[in-house]
C-alpha cells in the first residue's frame, strides 16, 4: 500500500489543441485536505475530472492508493464527488440518493438505506429522507450530495466548488462542517475552488495552478507568507509588487528602501502584503515617504493608496489606528522578515 | 487441472465482458445455423460455421476458429500484445465482408471455385449464427476499445457507438452510397461522370421560365424549394399564431385547440388532399356555391401550387404550433415584463424582446415544415396536376415509363443536398448565441398579453386555419359512411367499413374477412415494433452526440443526418436492392420495414433527445458514475427518467410516421406484410376514395387509442413528483455551445 | 452483461423476424398483380379455391412492379407478374427478368394474345385487351357527342380535357404511340400541340382524367376505354368513346418471373389464368377488359373491340427503349415544356 491516495505523474490532458493540464507531478498522502486552487481555466476542475475518471489523461499516470487508475472510467474508481450543482437525482428521494451508491455496489436495498439513514442522522437530515431534492433548501441539498458522497466509504472525496451555490452568509458555517466531517471520517479529499480565503480557510495544503501548471504546493501560511513567484503572490491575498535591485542588504526602488536579509542583485522583484506596510507620520528621518491617494473605508480596516513618486502602494491598516486622511503625507516601513523574494 | 482450475477466475475477471462476447461469437459460430436457408445439410449442429467448414465450406472456417484462437489467447494470457489480437479480429473482420462479397446467392467466379471448390454452389443469406456473431464481433470490438480509453473507457458508451456506427453503415450510408453510384451511370450501362453532370443540369430542373416572362413551366426544383418555403412560411406563421393564441392570451378554448392541432399529425397522406377536391375543386361544395352566389366560373384553380400549399399548411402548422408553444413557453415572461418596465411600447417588446428569442423555435419550426414539404409525396400525387416537384419526379422516374434509375438517384441526392442545405442556413441563422432563458424556473412574471395588432393578426389567421380543418375534417368523417362523396350522392352507407373491415362470427371463433384487415394488422404490429426501436436508437444516439467526445464524432453526426435521405421511392428501390442478396438478405420482410422506419425517423428522436438533454445538468450523470454506476445503468436510472418528455414525443412521432409513411414503403410491402397507406394508395389510384377515406378515418381512431396508451404508459411512471425543475439547469445547459 | 443482454435481444429480434418471415412453403405461389385490387382478390381467391394453393398476393400498378422486379433479380421474391399494360411486360422479357414458357393454352388465345408471346419469345403473354379512347361527362359536354380524336381539339374543350404524362404513365404513352402510328410522328406532334390548348393539366396517375371526369372536375379524360366503362358502371356520368380515326390498345399482359420460388406453382396459375373460365372472373370485380381467351366471354358492357378501329400496333418498335426514349423526349421538348 502506498503512502499516498493520490499520485499524478506528468499527466496531461489535451482537448484537441488546447493543453488543460500540462505534466504536472503531485502526491496527496492519506488523511489530508488538499486545494486546488486558481483562476477559472486554469485546470484545476480537469485535475479534479482526472482524480474521479470523468477524463483521462492524454499522457502520464494517475495513481489511486498506488494503483494506476489511469484508464478506468470513474464507475470503477472508488472516489466521492461533490458537484458545483451537487448533482442531486431529481426523480429520488433523499433517501433514494443516498441509497444509489450502495445499491449500485451490489449492496442489498433494505441494508443500503440503512446506511443512508445513518449517514443523513450524521449530517443532520434525520426528518427529510422522503423529501425529493427540489423540496430542500440549499444548504440541506448541499449536506446531502456530500452524505451521498461519503456513504460508500471513497479512497477520496472530491469536492468541486462546493460553496459556490450558498449565501454568503452560510459560506462560513458549511466550510467548517465539511472540514469538521472530513477529519471525523479521516477523509482524503480535494476541494477545488477559486475563492483564496476559502482554500486558505479549509486546506491542510494548497495547489495553486495557472495555464494548466503547477505554481506552488504548500501549506496556506507558505504560500501567503512565502509566494514563490508573482503569480502566487497577487493570487492569494493582495501583494505589492516591486521591482529595484538590492545593494548591501536594502532593497531600493526609487525613494523607497527596505532592509532585506538576502544577497546582493541587480534587479530583483519582491513581494509585500499590504498588512505588513507600517505608516508614521513624517519627519526629517524617514526617508520613504507618500502620500495619500485614496482611503477606503472596510469596516474592519482601512485601506490606503498610497503615490509613492515612483508607483502606488497598497497598505491595510487595523481600524484602531489613527485614520489617514487623503493627501496626507504618510511614512512607510517594512520589516526585513515580510518581504519575500520572487522569482 | 491448474488449467481448469484457473477458468471461473478468469471468467468472472476483470475481461469478462469480452470473454463473454468472445463466448458467445464461440457459441454462435460452432452451435448456431449459419445461413438462413441451410444448403443441403440439415442436423443443428452441422449447420453452424464450423459444421459448414467442415462439410467443405472451407472459407468460413476463418470464422469459426477465430473467436476460439482470441478467447484461448486471452485465457492463458498468452505473450501476444493487444494489438495482435486486434490485428486478428480485422483480419477477420475483413475476411468475413470479403467472402460475403465474393460468394453470393449463386455461387461465384471461376477463379475462386479453384480456391474453395464449394464455393461454386454459392451462399444463402446469414441466419442466427452469422447475425449474433457479427453481434459478438462488434461486442468484443467495443470492449476492446473501452479499454483502450474510448470514451473515457465507458463500456456502454463505447459498444453504443459501434454498434450505431455499424448499423448507420449498413442500413445508411451502404444502400446510399450504392444508390448515388447509379447517378453515375448511363442509360446504356456505361459509368462516367458525364450523364451525373447531364441529369444534375437538366432543363426541366432549373428552369424558370414561369418567373421569367417566357413561356413553359419551372423546374421541379425551383417549384418544390418554391412550395417548401410558401408552405414552411405559412405554417410557421399560422403556427406561430395559434401557439400565441394559446400561451398568451385568454383564449378559452385552448384544450379543443391543442386537440385540433393533433389531427393532420396522425392523418394518413392522401385524405386531406381528397376532401380538398371535394371541397374546393371544380364541382367542389364551396366552389359551387361561390359560383352559384356571386356568377363566377368555377375553375380547377385548386390543382397545382394552391392545393399542395394548402393541403402542406394543414399538415404542417400543427407541428409548428408544437415547437413555438415549447419555445414561447420556455421564454422567462421576466425578461418581456424587463422590457416593458424600460417603457417599451407592447409591440416593440414584441419584436424586440420576444420575437428574437424566439428564433431557434421559429427556424426549428420553418426546418421541420420544409423538410416535411421537400419529402411529401402523397398531396403533390393528389393535388399536383401538372405541378411536379421532386418527389413525384423521383417516383415517376423509378416507375414512369421511362424507368430511369440514374436520374432517379440524381433527384434524391439534389434532394438531400437541399435537405442538408436546409439544415446548414437553420444552425447559421441561429447561431450560436444563448437563448437560455430558464434558470430554475423562476416563476416569477405574468408573460405580457399581446400587443392589440399582433393579437387581432392572430384571431384572424387561427380561425381561417380552424374553419378550414373542422370543414376537412368534416367531410372525412362523413365521407367513410355515405355511397360516394367524391359525386356528392349521400345516400348513407356502412358498405364502406363493410368492404374494409367486416367480421364475421363463425364456428364460434371470430373470422376478419375485410379486405383491410390484413394490413392493418401488419401496419400497426410494424408500428408498434418499429416506435420503441427507434425511439431507443434515437435517444441513444442523442446521447453519443451530447454528452460523448470520441474520435470521428463530427463525421458520425453527419452519418445521422444522412438518414433523411431515405425520405423517397429510391430508397425503398434501394432497400429492396440491397438487402435482397446476401449476406443481409431481409427484402420481402417485416424487419426491412422496420428497419427502414427506424432509420427514416431517427433523426427526429435523436433532435428531441439532444434539445433534452441539453437541458439537464452532466454532472448528474457524472455523479451516478463517481457512485460506481456504469454507464449502461446511468443511462437507464438517470438519464431516460429525465427524457421522458423528449422520449413521448419521439415514441409517438415515430410511430405515427411509421403508420402513415408511403413513399418509401411502396417497395417494401409484400403480401404478407402490407401496409396501410399503400393499400390506402392503391384505393385513390383507383378513384375509390370513400374506401380510402373509411380505411383513413379507422387508422385515425387506432391511433389515437394507441398514443393515449402509450401516454399513460409512459407518463405514469413519470410521476416522481418533479415539481419543479432540477436547480442545475442553469449551469451547465449555459455551458453548452 | 445487461447491456449484451439487451444489445443482442434487439437484433436478435430483428434477425429472428427476417428468419421466420422467408421461409417458402411448398404450396405458395407469390403473385405480383397490376390490374384492380378487386380483381386481383378475385382471381387469387377462385385459383386458391380451385388449386389449394396459397396465394400470396401483391398489388402494385405495372411500372412499380417492374421496378420490384428488376430490384430483386438478385433473388427473385414473385413467382408471377399478372397484369398490367404489355411495354413493361415486354422490356423485363427483353432483360431476361422472365421465364420462357408456352403454355398448352396457347392455341385458345385471340392472336393478338399469342403476337405478344412470340414478340418476346414466349416469355410473356396476352391475358386481356383494352382500346384506348377517352371519356367524357356527359353534363358537362352538352351538343354533338364527340366522336373523333380530332373532336378533342373543338374550342369547347379549352382547357377542359386531361390525360397524363407519358412520361409517368404507360396509358398516355400508348396514346402518344397511338397517335404516331396513326398521323405519322410529325403530324401527330402537330396534333399534340394542338391539343395542349385545351389541356388543362398532364396528370401524373394514367387514370386519373377519368376519375377527374367522373367527378366532373374535368369535361374529357383520355384513358382505357375499360377505365372509362369502370366508372360508367359504378354511376358515373361517364359516355365511352372509341376514336373514329381509329385507336391503338394495350395488351395486358402476363410473365413467369425467372428463378422464383414456386416455379411449378406458377405454371400452374400461368395455365389456369389462361383458361376461360378464369378471365370470365374479371366482370365480377366490374373489369371490362376483352379476355384473350377466345372462349371466355366479353362482358356486355365492354367496349367490343371488333367495332372500334384499331389500328396495327406495332408493340415491338415502340415498346422498344431507343424509340420510346426518342419519342419521350421530343415530347418533352415540343409539348411538356409549353
Amino acid at each position: 500500500m502506498s503512502e499516498f491516495a493520490i499520485e499524478f505523474n506528468e499527466v496531461v490532458k489535451d482537448y484537441g489543441q488546447h493543453r488543460a493540464v500540462d505534466t504536472i507531478n503531485l502526491a496527496i498522502r492519506k488523511g489530508e485536505l488538499v486545494t486546488f486552487l486558481g483562476p477559472s481555466g486554469c485546470g484545476k476542475t480537469t485535475s479534479l475530472r482526472l482524480i474521479a475518471g470523468l477524463e483521462l489523461p492524454t499522457s502520464g499516470q494517475v495513481l489511486i492508493q498506488g494503483k494506476d487508475v489511469s484508464q478506468r472510467p470513474a464507475s470503477e474508481r472508488n472516489v466521492g464527488m461533490v458537484f458545483q450543482s451537487y448533482a442531486l437525482f431529481p426523480h429520488m428521494t433523499v433517501l433514494d440518493n443516498v441509497a444509489y451508491g450502495p445499491v449500485i455496489r451490489g449492496v442489498k436495498k433494505a441494508e443500503a438505506e440503512n446506511q443512508a439513514r445513518t449517514l443523513l442522522n450524521q449530517v443532520g437530515l434525520t426528518n427529510l429522507e422522503s423529501r425529493f431534492p427540489s423540496e430542500l433548501s440549499g444548504g440541506q441539498q448541499q449536506r446531502v450530495a456530500v452524505a451521498r458522497a461519503i456513504v460508500q466509504q471513497p479512497d477520496v472525496m472530491l469536492f468541486d466548488e462546493p460553496l459556490s451555490n450558498v449565501d454568503a452568509k452560510l459560506r462560513r458555517r458549511v466550510r467548517a462542517e465539511i472540514r469538521e466531517l472530513q477529519q471525523r471520517f479521516g477523509l482524503t479529499a480535494v476541494y477545488v475552488t477559486h475563492d483564496q480565503e476559502e482554500a486558505l480557510a479549509v486546506s491542510d495544503r494548497i495547489i495553486v495552478m495557472s495555464a494548466g501548471k503547477i505554481e506552488q504546493i504548500g501549506t496556506p501560511e507558505d504560500l501567503y507568507d512565502r509566494p514563490k513567484n508573482a503569480f502566487v503572490a497577487d493570487f492569494i491575498g493582495d501583494a505589492n509588487l516591486l521591482t529595484g535591485v538590492i545593494q548591501k542588504g536594502v532593497f531600493q526602488v526609487g525613494s523607497l528602501r527596505i532592509p532585506v536579509d538576502h544577497q546582493e542583485r541587480p534587479s530583483v522583484t519582491i513581494s509585500v502584503r499590504p498588512e505588513r506596510i507600517r505608516l508614521s507620520d513624517i519627519n526629517t528621518e524617514t526617508e520613504a515617504n507618500g502620500i495619500v491617494l485614496e482611503a477606503t473605508y472596510l469596516g474592519s480596516r482601512m485601506e490606503y493608496l498610497i503615490d509613492m513618486g515612483h508607483g502606488m502602494l497598497l497598505c491595510s491598516r487595523p481600524i484602531e489606528e489613527r485614520r489617514r486622511k487623503v493627501r496626507e503625507e504618510v511614512a512607510i516601513e517594512v520589516q526585513p522578515e515580510d518581504v519575500s523574494l520572487i522569482d | 487441472m491448474k488449467v481448469i482450475a484457473s477458468l471461473p477466475r478468469f471468467l468472472a475477471g476483470p475481461s469478462r465482458a469480452s470473454v463473454s462476447w468472445l463466448f458467445l461469437w464461440c457459441m454462435a459460430s460452432w452451435l448456431m445455423p449459419w445461413y438462413k436457408v441451410t444448403p443441403g445439410i440439415t442436423e443443428a449442429w452441422f449447420s453452424s460455421a464450423l459444421g459448414h467448414s467442415l462439410a467443405g465450406r472451407l472459407w468460413l472456417l476463418p470464422l469459426a476458429l477465430a473467436p476460439c484462437l482470441l478467447l484461448l489467447a486471452q485465457w492463458r494470457q498468452w505473450s501476444w500484445s493487444a494489438r495482435t489480437s486486434t490485428g486478428v479480429f480485422f483480419a477477420v473482420a475483413a475476411w468475413l465482408i470479403v467472402q460475403a462479397s465474393l460468394i453470393g446467392l449463386h455461387g461465384t467466379s471461376p477463379s475462386m471455385g479453384a480456391v474453395f471448390p464449394l464455393s461454386t454452389e454459392g451462399q444463402t443469406g446469414l441466419g442466427w449464427g452469422g447475425f449474433i456473431s457479427i453481434i459478438a464481433m462488434l461486442g468484443w470490438l467495443s470492449e476492446a476499445l473501452a479499454d483502450r480509453g474510448f470514451c473515457k473507457g465507458d463500456r456502454f458508451a463505447s459498444a453504443t457507438i459501434v454498434f450505431i456506427v455499424a448499423l448507420l453503415g449498413l442500413f445508411v450510408f451502404f444502400p446510399i452510397v450504392k444508390l448515388s453510384l447509379m447517378a453515375f451511370r448511363s442509360p446504356d450501362g456505361l459509368w462516367s461522370i458525364a450523364p451525373f453532370i447531364e441529369r444534375l443540369t437538366a432543363q426541366d430542373l432549373w428552369r424558370i421560365n414561369c418567373i421569367t416572362a417566357a413561356p413553359g413551366r419551372c423546374g421541379v426544383v425551383i417549384n418544390s424549394v418554391t412550395l417548401g418555403v410558401l408552405a414552411a412560411t405559412l405554417s410557421t406563421l399560422i403556427g406561430l399564431g395559434l401557439a400565441l393564441l394559446v400561451a398568451r392570451t385568454g383564449f378559452r378554448f385552448k384544450r379543443t385547440l391543442r386537440a385540433i392541432a393533433i389531427l393532420p399529425i396522425i392523418t394518413p397522406p392522401f385524405v386531406v388532399g381528397v376532401a380538398l377536391i371535394v371541397l374546393f375543386g371544380r364541382t367542389g361544395l364551396v366552389t359551387t356555391s361561390i359560383a352559384d352566389w356571386f356568377g363566377i366560373v368555377p375553375t380547377r384553380w385548386l390543382y397545382g401550387m394552391p392545393g399542395i400549399l394548402m393541403a402542406q399548411v394543414l399538415a404542417f402548422t400543427p407541428v409548428t404550433f408544437l415547437v413555438l408553444l415549447g419555445a414561447l413557453e420556455a421564454i422567462n415572461p421576466s425578461l418581456e415584463e424587463a422590457s416593458n418596465t424600460l417603457g417599451a411600447r407592447p409591440l416593440t417588446t414584441f419584436r424586440k424582446v420576444t420575437f428574437p428569442l424566439l428564433r431557434p423555435g421559429l427556424a426549428a419550426a420553418f426546418l421541420l415544415a420544409f423538410i416535411e414539404s421537400l419529402s411529401d409525396f402523397g398531396n403533390p400525387l393528389v393535388l399536383g396536376g401538372g405541378f411536379e416537384v421532386l418527389s413525384t419526379k423521383i417516383f415517376f422516374a423509378v416507375v414512369g415509363a421511362r424507368y430511369d434509375l440514374g436520374n432517379a438517384a440524381a433527384l434524391s441526392l439534389v434532394l438531400l443536398v437541399l435537405t442538408l442545405t436546409a439544415f446548414w442556413l437553420q444552425a447559421r441563422w441561429v447561431g450560436r448565441r444563448s437563448y437560455i432563458t430558464v434558470t430554475g424556473r423562476s416563476d416569477s412574471g405574468l408573460a405580457p398579453a399581446l400587443p392589440k395588432s399582433i393579437a387581432w393578426l392572430t384571431y384572424g389567421s387561427v380561425s381561417l386555419f380552424i374553419l378550414f380543418t373542422l370543414g376537412v375534417y368534416v367531410i372525412v368523417m362523413i365521407g367513410g359512411f355515405v355511397n360516394d362523396i367524391g359525386r356528392w350522392d349521400m345516400t348513407p352507407t356502412v358498405r364502406h367499413l363493410g368492404t374494409a373491415f367486416s367480421v364475421e362470427w363463425q364456428q364460434g371463433s371470430l373470422q376478419f374477412y375485410g379486405s383491410a384487415w390484413n394490413s392493418l394488422k401488419t401496419t400497426l404490429l410494424v408500428s408498434a415494433i418499429a416506435a420503441p426501436l427507434t425511439t431507443a436508437i434515437g435517444i441513444l444516439t442523442a446521447w453519443l452526440v451530447a454528452r460523448q467526445n470520441f474520435m470521428g464524432k463530427r463525421q458520425f453526426e453527419f452519418g445521422t443526418m444522412l438518414s433523411f435521405a431515405i425520405l423517397g421511392t429510391v430508397v425503398g428501390v434501394y432497400y429492396v436492392a440491397a438487402f435482397n442478396v446476401p449476406p443481409v438478405d431481409i427484402t420481402g420482410t417485416m424487419a426491412i420495414l422496420i428497419i427502414c422506419f427506424m432509420f427514416r425517423n431517427m433523426p427526429v428522436g435523436m433532435r428531441a433527445g439532444v434539445a433534452a438533454l441539453a437541458q439537464i445538468d452532466r454532472s448528474m450523470e457524472e455523479a451516478s458514475q463517481t457512485l460506481g454506476a456504469t454507464g449502461a445503468r446511468t443511462f437507464r436510472q438517470i438519464v431516460l427518467p429525465l427524457v421522458k418528455p423528449a422520449l413521448f414525443t419521439a415514441m409517438v412521432y415515430s410511430f405515427v410516421t411509421a403508420m402513415t409513411a408511403v413513399s418509401a414503403v411502396i417497395f417494401l410491402v409484400s403480401a404478407r406484410h402490407n401496409m396501410a397507406t399503400a393499400y390506402i394508395m392503391g384505393r385513390v389510384e383507383n378513384g375509390e376514395y370513400a374506401l380510402a377515406i373509411t380505411y383513413s378515418t379507422v387508422l385515425m381512431i387506432v391511433m389515437i387509442i394507441c398514443i393515449t396508451a402509450m401516454s399513460l404508459i409512459i407518463g405514469k411512471r413519470q410521476l416522481g413528483r418533479r415539481k419543479t425543475e432540477q436547480p442545475p439547469v442553469a449551469s451547465h445547459a449555459a455551458a453548452l455551445p | 452483461m445487461k447491456k449484451l443482454i439487451s444489445v443482442a435481444s434487439l437484433t436478435a429480434a430483428m434477425s429472428a423476424l427476417s428468419i421466420s418471415a422467408s421461409q417458402a412453403s411448398a404450396d405458395e405461389l407469390v403473385l405480383y398483380c397490376s390490374v384492380d385490387e378487386n380483381w386481383c382478390r378475385v382471381m387469387s381467391e377462385a385459383f386458391q379455391r380451385e388449386t389449394g394453393i396459397n396465394v400470396l398476393m401483391t398489388r402494385r400498378s405495372s411500372g412499380e412492379t417492374y421496378a420490384q422486379i428488376r430490384a430483386e433479380s438478385g433473388q427473385p421474391r414473385g413467382d408471377v407478374w399478372w397484369g398490367g399494360t404489355g411495354d413493361p411486360h415486354l422490356q423485363a422479357a427483353q432483360e431476361g427478368l422472365t421465364a420462357r414458357y408456352e403454355s398448352p393454352r396457347l392455341g385458345e388465345l385471340q392472336d393478338w394474345a399469342v403476337r405478344q408471346a412470340e414478340a418476346s419469345d414466349y416469355r410473356t403473354v396476352g391475358i386481356y385487351a383494352g382500346g384506348l379512347g377517352y371519356g367524357y361527362n356527359t353534363r358537362l359536354v352538352r351538343g354533338d357527342a364527340p366522336a373523333c380524336w380530332s373532336d378533342l381539339l373543338d374550342e369547347r374543350f379549352r382547357d377542359d380535357v386531361q390525360v397524363a404524362n407519358p412520361n409517368s404513365s404507360g396509358t398516355a404513352y400508348t396514346m402518344l404511340a397511338t397517335l404516331v402510328q396513326l398521323f405519322g410522328e410529325d403530324k401527330a406532334f402537330d396534333f399534340m400541340r394542338e391539343l395542349n390548348a385545351n389541356i388543362s393539366q398532364y396528370t401524373q396517375s394514367g387514370s386519373a382524367p377519368i376519375r377527374a371526369a367522373a367527378t366532373g372536375e374535368t369535361a374529357v379524360g383520355i384513358v382505357f376505354m375499360h377505365d372509362a366503362v369502370a366508372q360508367a358502371v359504378q354511376g358515373a356520368p361517364i359516355a365511352t368513346v372509341a376514336p373514329c380515326e381509329g385507336t391503338g390498345y394495350e395488351i395486358g399482359s402476363m410473365s413467369l418471373i425467372d428463378g422464383g420460388p414456386n416455379p411449378d406453382n406458377a405454371k400452374i396459375w400461368y395455365d389456369w389464368a389462361l383458361s376461360a373460365e378464369a378471365q370470365a372472373l374479371a366482370v365480377q370485380a366490374n373489369s371490362f377488359q376483352v379476355p384473350s381467351n377466345s372462349g371466355a366471354p366479353t362482358p356486355p358492357e365492354a367496349p367490343r373491340l371488333e367495332d372500334v378501329k384499331l389500328i396495327d400496333y406495332d408493340f415491338e418498335r415502340y415498346g422498344s427503349s431507343e424509340v420510346r426514349t426518342r419519342l419521350l423526349q421530343r415530347w418533352d421538348r415540343e409539348i411538356g415544356s409549353l
